[in-house]
């Protein structure tokens, strides 16, 4: 053991972290360098001078008042909306799968989502309906749709909020939200705009139109426009993990690509879609963006398993080519 | 200081955590606050040693666990909750670290009782007056040379010192927080060591 190696190993026993037999060997080496003694007995100073500035425990009215100002922001929250839910409810299910039941589990989520979005949307068209007439019953006149200013087209009602029965008489009171088809045109670096694509990316029905705007969220975070604080590095991981079409999700993943480094949830976001996407394409693509994080535990977990199990045989190849090229460490 | 639990211990303490994050990802705010309330005073402890400042490390408190409300669907149980929340909040702590403008600190020169200059890790050595410090003042002195000190190492190297020195957790445990291997939490300390030495011997 040279001196430099002393010297690491020094720090490593000081602080309970020798391998095995790394211990006598240190010892061996000391007693004959005395060079390397006071080294040993300068870091013990060290370790000693350092309690000069202990770790406090926190004051009871810290952690009071602490507890409360969370207790608080919690409470301030709004509720998640019906699609945050329904997400949260898909990724649970799938945190919780093992192998074999994968497909049924899969079908069951997805077939729950679908069945009560059906259901949520039907509801919605017979409480406007509902709403609509019972409208021109109260007032005796037929019911008239507001006529925006742009278009001249009627406004449809997006939902309805609340329906209040007055007691003992036939009048009901239904408060109600309207939709305005309006347009908006600015920069890509406008909030506003940016706002927009964020939620084009998960509410729009078209392909084509989420497909656009994931494109355009996706070279905003490539060019390091300030992808973080508005959310648009959600708004793609959501993209990435329950956009139907895989050109969007692709466009995601790729947006993505710079922060897998940086942000521990972009890479997260990155292995589920090796593990969970259907599509071959997406999961190569997945792989050589992890290259920067390979040497990471979870990463090589993610690879190890996809390894054996994946079903395409030149993904399984790959992942074995990466795990080869980082040599274990421990 | 060193939480050394045993195996067991440790493997019961999981259990029971995963059923609590289990409910508080179904939307359990009951079950997330139980959870906040095991590690809490944890956390604010490493926020408060770290910056110093009870209201810096308030508001670390804060973000961390309002964070972890957020992402607590992202738990994969592929570490400890432990281990998850920490790696937050070293997150929110090193953010603070790096903004922190670095102060240029002169540092007061530590004097014995017969007004000589000390060398402050040849009297520890000695075992002389660290020992028994003179006077309040002394004591006080000496804590703000190790934090000044321990402000010139980078934000990374003063983390890693902090999780193996003060909060006791294993290197391993370190990179796993930190999002890297134990190798580079090992070399990061030895860095650190280094350089507090370097910092901390003769002030002539």
């Amino acid at each position: 053991m040279n001196c430099e190696h002393a010297h690491e190993r020094i720090v490593t026993a000081a602080y309970g972290e020798s391998a095995a037999g790394e211990m006598q060997e240190l010892e061996r080496h000391l007693a004959g360098c005395p060079e390397c003694r006071e080294e040993q007995e300068q870091l013990l100073a060290l370790k000693q001078l350092v309690e000069a500035h202990p770790v406090m425990e926190p004051d009871a009215n810290l952690v009071a008042r602490s507890r409360m100002r969370l207790d608080a922001a919690l409470d301030a929250l709004p509720p998640r909306r019906w699609y945050e839910r329904l997400g949260q409810r898909l990724r649970n299910n799938f945190a919780n799968l093992e192998a074999a039941p994968v497909a049924a589990c899969l079908l069951l989520a997805l077939g729950a989502g679908a069945g009560w979005l059906g259901n949520y949307t039907l509801a919605l068209h017979r409480a406007s309906r509902a709403a609509a007439v019972q409208m021109a019953q109260a007032t005796k006149q037929p019911a008239q749709p507001v006529a925006t200013a742009e278009t001249g087209a009627p406004a449809e009602i997006a939902n309805i909020s609340s329906i209040v029965r007055q007691p003992n008489s036939h009048r009901v009171e239904v408060r109600y939200n309207q939709m305005i088809p309006q347009r908006i045109e600015g920069s890509l670096d406008d909030p506003a705009i940016r706002q927009l694509l964020m939620l084009a990316s998960q509410n729009s029905s078209s392909a084509g139109v989420r497909n656009d705007s994931v494109g355009l969220l996706a070279s905003e975070c490539r060019a390091g426009h300030s992808c973080q604080a508005a959310g648009i590095r959600d708004a793609l991981m959501v993209a990435l993990r329950y956009d139907k079409n895989a050109g969007v999700r692709q466009k995601a993943l790729h947006g993505l690509e710079p922060y897998v480094t940086e942000d521990v949830r972009v890479r997260d976001a990155v292995l589920e879609a090796l593990m969970n996407d259907g599509d071959p394409e997406i999961r190569t693509a997945a792989i050589n963006i992890l290259e920067p994080v390979e040497a990471d535990t979870s990463v090589r977990q993610v690879l190890h398993s996809v390894a054996n199990t994946d079903r395409n045989p030149y993904i399984r190849n790959v992942s074995r080519q990466v795990l080869s090229q980082v040599p274990e460490i421990q | 200081m060193n939480e050394r639990k045993s195996a067991e211990e440790r493997t019961q303490a999981r259990a029971s955590d995963a059923e609590l994050i289990r409910e508080a990802q179904a939307g359990s705010r009951a079950a997330f606050d139980a959870l906040v309330r095991q590690y809490d005073q944890k956390v604010l402890r490493l926020a408060l040693h770290l910056t110093g400042s009870e209201h810096d490390a308030e508001d670390i408190y804060q973000e961390a666990f309002l964070k972890a409300f957020r992402y607590i669907g992202n738990f994969r149980f592929e570490c400890s909750f432990y281990t998850w929340i920490y790696r937050i909040v070293t997150n929110l702590c090193l953010d603070r670290l790096r903004r922190r403008k670095t102060r240029r600190e002169d540092g007061a020169v530590l004097v014995n009782h017969s007004g000589e200059e000390m060398d402050m890790l040849a009297a520890v050595s000695d075992d002389r007056s660290f020992s028994n410090p003179a006077s309040e003042l002394e004591r006080k002195l000496l804590g703000e040379r190790i934090k000044a000190a321990l402000e010139k190492l980078t934000p990374r190297e003063r983390m890693v010192f902090e999780l193996k020195h003060y909060q006791g957790l294993r290197l391993r445990v370190i990179g796993e927080m930190l999002n890297t291997t134990e190798e580079t939490a090992k070399n990061t300390l030895f860095r650190a060591t280094k350089k507090l030495r370097t910092q901390l011997a003769g002030l002539r």
